[in-house]
This record gives structure tokens, C-alpha cells and sequence, in this order.
């Protein structure tokens, strides 16, 4: 009893020491389904051979004894060497090839695993090995008592349980599905013909393979059997269900396609660098997951007009032949009606296909592209067949099309930004550059006082003002504004600065240079566009101003004694008449100044300037204000009115160009003034 | 969003355009429409009522300039009626009534095409 206890101890160690050599053997092995079983046939066929030669390989013939195998009957101990032998090696190999069979099914059972397909498969194994050490005491050839048989049920429950793990079978192709049911074949007669299903004779390749390993150690004669039946089951229910998914092959790997193709427009849509990329991935989206034969993109073409669709990038046909497949307007106009594909089953018979050049089309499928509202073209995709686009089909290609939509919207978007900001900086180049022409200094002459300044509603505008030395007794000024805003009021604003300072030294008066300038306009306004001006010329020997207004805003004149008024003479606008009519309309006054007076010149921004009810801060309010401060210098008075102006409107937002320029006469020159009182100032 | 609207209207063979709110830069355009179909069918006696026209710029000033020579050449003018005082001061400034007829009742800017 000491030996049996003894003997069943080393061989329980053993066969523990052997499984955790085959699960470390093969647990960095390559887990494909196909290479799982090819790997299980390979070692089992060469146990199997291995033992098959060694149960064939001499007879029995030790002379007085007449056993089949060599065993004592009852004790059931070997007698002879050859039988040791051969037990060993028939056993040892049949454990081997369960051992590996076992590692390798679970690989595959454990394919896409859950935490309860984890414990069922340990929870087997558990059952195996235990259901195998209730016969440990049992002799060779003894029949299983109740409770070895309940713990047969019990492992063989937990062998249904598993078989049905199959996860691993839908990722494998056609071909692969077809050798891996001949692999399993393979398997089945491999595990009957070899270990066999206990002593029923099964084991056809092996004789007596069961009695061997009885003889070896009843437990692992238990567990070989119970291993062998989970073998033949999970081979069986492999067998069945490869056969059953072959027909549906074909589908799984389209979902797998357009899975993956999914997958890669998904990354598509951050792609706004290069749209042309971008086409070409759109493009190829359909015939790369399978539900389409050709594909192509359509966008507007933005050359020969927004509804002529253009294909910007095609897969699996020939772009010249796509072009003409259509009348691309009138399809463009459908998909934007209704927003929905476009399905022509029955391509060689539908009316609206080019029959030509439809040649090898089927049927066809059109999907707008709609971002935010808009349709920005079409996919197509097509089929070699008719009636080939299935619900499915049409659901997927929709679903690449809305992905496209999207990544073509932002690379539009993306776009967009780019040119605005190239704009932005454009019109920040313009709008220092047109700062440029104005005066950037008012010029200092003793006996006056001059402020002015001028904002642009816009980055640019088409107000104007200037100041010129004629000689050295008179001071020109002009004021203009451009009709209209922006930069077309800019670039006329450019123009008149030009000729002020060409024109304004050679003529004699404000007519005569109005006159010049009207002329040299005539050549270069549009027929829309017109310029208001005033041109004064002050004489400070003689004290008097004369000016001329070409459909400008009057100036207004304060006295120093409160007397306020604009000086409205008649006058047209520069561009409104190109002929003999200009000059005709032009009249000059002379005023005498007396020191204290004040001339203000401004465009109608100033007085067109609303508050929030709509309110025009118009000529009255203003005339007021220069009454009020009539007795600051020009700059004092220049300010209070701006800020009178800005209180008015409650809000620094200007809506027009608004330019304001003041001139106070002092009379006496004020410089000589300024300079006694500062070298007082130093003296002290 | 527009606060400009242009009102078409016959007397006899003129047309009248009654123009309503604010002219500007941004409204423009819409008086620019009118002219344009007005010569389109070959309505070239058109008459503007400025009765509810509360604002003129310089770009809606604009527009009666760049239509004037056209119309006059195909033997029709543009005539400018009822303006309020404050739109009129803004045609008067730029020395408009020297280039168009601008009256006050509407009924004389009729007449005066009549008895041309």
C-alpha cells in the first residue's frame, strides 16, 4: 500500500511537471487557429506513430508466461521488461499528446474570452483532474464505481460548456475555414484512432492503447480518456460550425472591410493639409471595404459654374469615361433637392446614364455629401452587376459619405481661415500705408493753430485731407471724401492725393485746381463714384481765405464775437459732371479773418454720426459745440468736439470714415510769443 | 435685416419707384436691381419718391449717377420727387439738382414727362 501511495505521488508530480513543460513550450507559440491545429496534428501524429511502432515492435515471448500484454492478472504488475517498455513509451506519449492538445484548445477556447469562459475552461481542467484521482486506488480492468461515474458527468457537463467556444472560427477567410475543416477532420480520426475513447477498442492505430496506460496509472488513463472526449467534441463542434459559416464567409469579411475602411476615414477627417489626398481616400472608401466595384468623387466644379459637378478623384475606372457618364447639372440639382442617394439599379436601362459610356456599369449608386446644411458634391459608387446595391451597400457608402462630408467641410473651413487671415494682414498692409498719405504732422506756422485727425469706419476709407505751403505767405488745405467705404473709396483717395500735390503749386486759385482736378478724375472715376471737396487757400499777409466747395459739407467759420455759420456756396461734387458743367457750378468766397476766427472743415461722417435711437448729431449740434469752445486753440477745440461726438454716439465704434480739421487764426504769430515766454521762463 | 425696400408703381407710361427706409452702401444694390429691371422692360421714364426714403450716403447717391446717362440716351430720364428735407439737403450739398430734376410733388415730375 506504502509503494502504491508512493508510485501514485511520483507519477502525479510527473504528470504536473510534464503539463507545465508543454504549456511553457507552446505559450509563446503562434495562436492562428490553423497553425493552433496543424501544430496539435503534427505532435499527435508523431506520439501516435511513435507509440503504434513500439506496441507493433516484438511480441511477447517470455516463455512459460500466456498474457496478451505481459501483465499479472489481479496485481496487474508488468513481468516482463518488454512490457515495461512498452507501457512506458504508449503512455507517455498518449499523456504527451492530450497534454498538448489540451494546451493548444485553449488558445482557441479563450479567443475573445470573458471572465466566465476563463473560469469554465480552469474549472475543466479542474474537473479532469479531479475526476482522474478517484481512480487513483482502482486497478486495471476494474469497472468505475458511482462516484467516478458522477465525476464523468460532472467533467463531461463542463466539456459541452466549452466546446461551444468558437469565437475564432468568424475572423477566418474562405480558404482558411476550408483547410481548417480538413485539419479537424484530421483531428477527430487522430484522437479515435489513437488514445481511443476508453477500452472500447476504438483505438484502432494503437492496439491496446488504453491498456497500457491502465497498467502505467489508472488516473491518467482517466484523464487521457477525458481529454481524448473533449478533443473529439471540440473537433466535432469545430468541424460543424466551420461548415455551417462557409456560406457567410464572404460577408463578414465586407464588415471587416469597411470596418477598417471606416477606420481609416476617421483619421481622413483631421487630413485638411491636402485635399487632394483627401479625394483620392474618399474615392477609394467604397471599393476598398467591398460594396462597390467602382468609385469616384464629385465635386462643383468652381471654373465653369457651381452646378457642374467635376470628378475630383476616382478608383477602379476611368476617369474620362466617368466625366461623361451624366448630365452632371441635372444630377448635381436632384441630390440637392432631395438630399438622399440616388440608386439606379438598372443601369443599362435608366434613362439618365450616358448607355455609351455606361458599358460595365450595373447599377450605380449616387450619395450627396452634406455638411451643415449644404450639398458639397457626390459620391458614386458602382457595381458590375445590376441590382447590386443592397440596403447595407447603400447604408455603408452613406456612412463614408457623411464621414467625407464632414473632413471635405473642414478642409474648406480650414481653407477659409487661411485666406481670411492672408486678408486680414492684406488690408493692415493698406491701411498703414494709406496713414501714409495723410499728413502725418500738421505744418507749424506762426499766426495759426492747426489740429486735425481721421479714422477709417473700415481698415480703409476714402476721407482725405491735406495741407500744402504755397510760397511763403499761403497755406493750402483740402478736405475730400469718396463716396462710398472701403477699398475702392481707398484707392480713389490715393488718386486725389496724388493730384493734390501735382496740381495745387501750379494753380492760381481753389476753382482753378478743382477744375484740374475734376478733369484729371474723369479719366479714372466709375460712373457711380464722386469726390467731395474743399479747397481753401489762406494769405496770411493779406488775413483772408478764399474757398471753393465741390459738393462737400460746409465748412463753418466762428468768430471770435460768437458769430457761426457755414460757408455753402455752390459747387459740384468732383466726377458728377465731366464737362463744361463742373467749372460753371463752382463758386469762390473771400473771407477777411480777424484773429480768434476759426475755419472747420470735416466730412459727413461727423455730422451723419448716430446715436443709439438713430439720432443724426447733425450741423446745429455742431455749429453749438465750436460756438461753446470758440475760445481754445485749434487742438482744444479740435478735442472737445470729438469728444462731444463720442458722447453723443455712446459707443468708440464709428460708423463711417470721419475726418475733422481745424485752423484758428491767431493773428499775431504766436511763435514769437511762445518763444518770449520761454525765454522768461529760462531766465528765471 | 434691410431696412430699404424699393415699391414699383405705374402712371401712364411712367414708372414710379417708391423707395422706404435707409440708402447706403449695403442697400444699394436693391435700387441698383430696380433701375436695372426698369430698363429691362424697357421702362426708361422713371420717376424715384423719396416720401419715405429717410436716409441717403454717398454709395446710394452713386447709384442715380451710374444709371442717369443710360437712360437719358434711350430717350428716358430720372426724375427725383418728394424727398424729405433732410435726404434733400444731402442731393443739394453734392450740386444734384444742377444734373437731375428734382421736384417736390410727384404729379409735376408726371407732368414734366407728359409734356416732354
Amino acid at each position: 500500500m506504502g509503494m502504491l501511495l508512493l508510485y501514485a505521488v511520483i507519477m502525479t508530480s510527473g504528470s504536473i511537471a510534464l503539463w507545465t513543460l508543454v504549456r511553457r513550450y507552446f505559450k509563446k507559440r503562434p495562436t492562428s487557429a490553423g497553425r493552433v491545429i496543424w501544430s496539435v496534428l503534427v505532435s499527435g501524429f508523431a506520439l501516435i506513430s511513435i507509440a503504434a511502432i513500439t506496441t507493433n515492435f516484438g511480441t511477447i515471448s517470455t516463455p512459460g508466461i500466456d498474457l496478451p500484454l505481459g501483465f499479472a492478472p489481479g496485481s496487474g504488475v508488468p513481468l516482463t521488461t518488454t512490457a515495461i517498455f512498452k507501457m512506458v513509451i504508449v503512455s507517455l506519449a498518449q499523456v504527451l499528446f492530450v497534454f498538448i492538445l489540451l494546451s493548444r484548445i485553449q488558445e482557441l477556447v479563450l479567443v475573445k474570452r470573458t471572465s466566465s469562459s476563463q473560469h469554465n475552461w480552469y474549472a475543466m481542467l479542474f474537473v479532469f483532474v479531479a475526476a482522474s484521482l478517484l481512480s487513483v486506488f482502482r486497478a486495471a480492468g476494474d469497472p468505475q464505481n458511482f462516484v467516478q461515474d458522477i465525476a464523468i458527468v460532472v467533467s463531461i457537463v463542463f466539456m459541452v460548456l466549452n466546446a461551444f467556444r468558437l469565437s475564432w472560427i468568424v475572423s477566418l477567410s474562405f480558404k482558411e475555414k476550408l483547410a481548417t475543416i480538413g485539419l479537424c477532420m484530421v483531428l477527430i480520426v487522430l484522437l479515435i484512432g489513437g488514445p481511443g475513447i476508453g477500452n472500447s477498442g476504438s483505438s484502432f492505430l494503437i492496439p491496446d492503447a488504453y491498456s497500457y496506460l491502465e497498467h502505467y496509472f489508472m488516473p491518467l488513463a482517466a484523464f487521457v480518456k477525458q481529454a481524448t472526449i473533449f478533443g473529439i467534441l471540440y473537433g466535432t463542434t469545430s468541424f460543424l460550425s466551420l461548415l455551417f459559416h462557409l456560406p457567410t464567409t464572404g460577408d463578414f469579411r465586407q464588415r471587416e472591410g469597411e470596418r477598417a475602411t471606416m477606420h481609416s476615414l476617421t483619421h481622413l477627417i483631421g487630413q485638411v493639409f491636402e485635399a487632394e489626398r483627401l479625394f483620392e481616400s474618399v474615392a477609394a472608401a467604397p471599393v476598398e471595404s467591398g460594396s462597390a466595384d467602382y468609385a469616384w468623387l464629385a465635386l462643383p466644379d468652381l471654373d465653369t459654374g457651381f452646378l457642374q459637378y467635376k470628378v475630383f478623384a476616382t478608383s477602379g475606372i476611368v476617369p474620362a469615361k466617368v466625366n461623361d457618364l451624366f448630365d452632371s447639372t441635372q444630377l448635381a440639382s436632384d441630390l440637392s433637392r432631395d438630399n438622399l442617394p440616388l440608386i439606379i439599379q438598372k443601369a443599362q436601362a435608366d434613362h439618365r446614364l450616358n448607355l455609351k459610356t455606361a458599358d460595365g456599369i450595373g447599377s450605380l449608386l449616387a450619395v450627396p455629401l452634406i455638411a451643415r446644411e449644404e450639398v458639397l458634391g457626390a459620391l458614386f459608387a458602382a457595381k458590375k452587376v445590376s441590382s447590386g446595391f443592397e440596403q447595407d451597400d447603400i447604408e455603408t457608402i452613406s456612412i463614408f459619405a457623411a464621414q467625407a462630408a464632414v473632413a471635405i467641410d473642414n478642409a474648406h473651413l480650414f481653407e477659409q481661415q487661411v485666406e481670411r487671415e492672408r486678408l486680414e494682414r492684406e488690408m493692415s498692409i493698406a491701411r498703414e500705408v494709406q496713414q501714409k498719405l495723410l499728413p502725418q504732422n500738421v505744418p507749424e506756422i506762426s499766426g495759426l493753430s492747426m489740429a486735425a485727425s481721421s479714422v477709417s469706419a473700415q481698415e480703409v476709407g476714402g476721407d482725405y485731407y491735406d495741407f500744402v505751403r504755397l510760397g511763403e505767405q499761403e497755406l493750402g488745405v483740402i478736405i475730400g471724401d469718396v463716396s462710398g467705404k472701403g477699398t475702392s473709396a481707398a484707392f480713389y483717395m490715393a488718386e486725389m492725393q496724388g493730384i493734390f500735390h501735382s496740381v495745387s503749386r501750379i494753380a492760381k486759385s481753389p476753382a482753378t485746381f478743382l477744375t484740374h482736378a475734376n478733369t484729371a478724375l474723369a479719366q479714372t472715376l466709375d460712373k457711380n463714384v464722386f469726390i467731395s471737396a474743399i479747397y481753401a487757400i489762406l494769405n496770411l499777409e493779406t488775413e483772408r481765405i478764399v474757398l471753393t466747395r465741390a459738393g462737400h459739407c460746409p465748412a463753418a467759420i466762428v468768430r471770435l464775437n460768437g458769430e457761426a455759420r457755414y460757408i455753402r456756396t455752390r459747387g459740384l461734387g468732383l466726377g458728377l459732371d465731366r464737362g463744361s458743367l463742373f467749372q460753371q457750378s463752382l463758386t469762390q468766397e473771400s473771407i477777411s479773418l480777424d484773429p480768434g476766427d476759426v475755419l472747420v472743415f470735416y466730412t459727413d461722417g461727423v455730422v451723419e454720426s448716430r446715436d443709439a435711437e438713430g439720432e443724426e448729431y447733425g450741423y446745429d449740434r455742431l455749429l453749438s459745440i465750436l460756438k461753446e469752445y470758440r475760445h481754445e486753440d485749434a487742438d482744444g477745440l479740435h478735442s472737445a468736439v470729438l469728444r462731444d461726438l463720442r458722447g453723443f454716439i455712446g459707443s468708440a465704434e464709428y460708423d463711417d470714415d470721419m475726418t475733422l480739421v481745424v485752423v484758428k487764426w491767431h493773428g499775431v504769430p504766436i511763435d514769437t510769443l511762445l518763444t518770449s515766454t520761454q525765454s522768461v521762463k529760462e531766465s528765471t | 435685416m434691410s431696412n430699404f425696400s424699393v415699391g414699383f408703381r405705374n402712371s401712364g407710361t411712367v414708372q414710379i419707384l417708391d423707395l422706404k427706409g435707409e440708402l447706403d452702401a449695403h442697400t444699394a444694390s436693391e435700387l441698383e436691381a430696380a433701375i436695372q429691371k426698369c430698363q429691362a422692360d424697357n421702362q426708361v421714364q422713371i420717376i424715384i419718391n423719396g416720401a419715405n426714403l429717410l436716409y441717403i450716403s454717398s454709395a446710394g447717391l452713386g447709384v442715380f449717377m451710374a444709371y442717369i446717362e443710360e437712360v437719358r440716351e434711350c430717350g428716358g430720364d430720372i426724375k427725383i420727387a418728394a424727398l424729405q428735407p433732410k435726404v434733400y439737403n444731402v442731393f443739394d450739398l453734392l450740386g444734384f439738382p444742377m444734373l437731375f430734376d428734382i421736384v417736390d410733388l410727384e404729379e409735376d415730375a408726371v407732368g414734366k414727362f407728359v409734356v416732354a
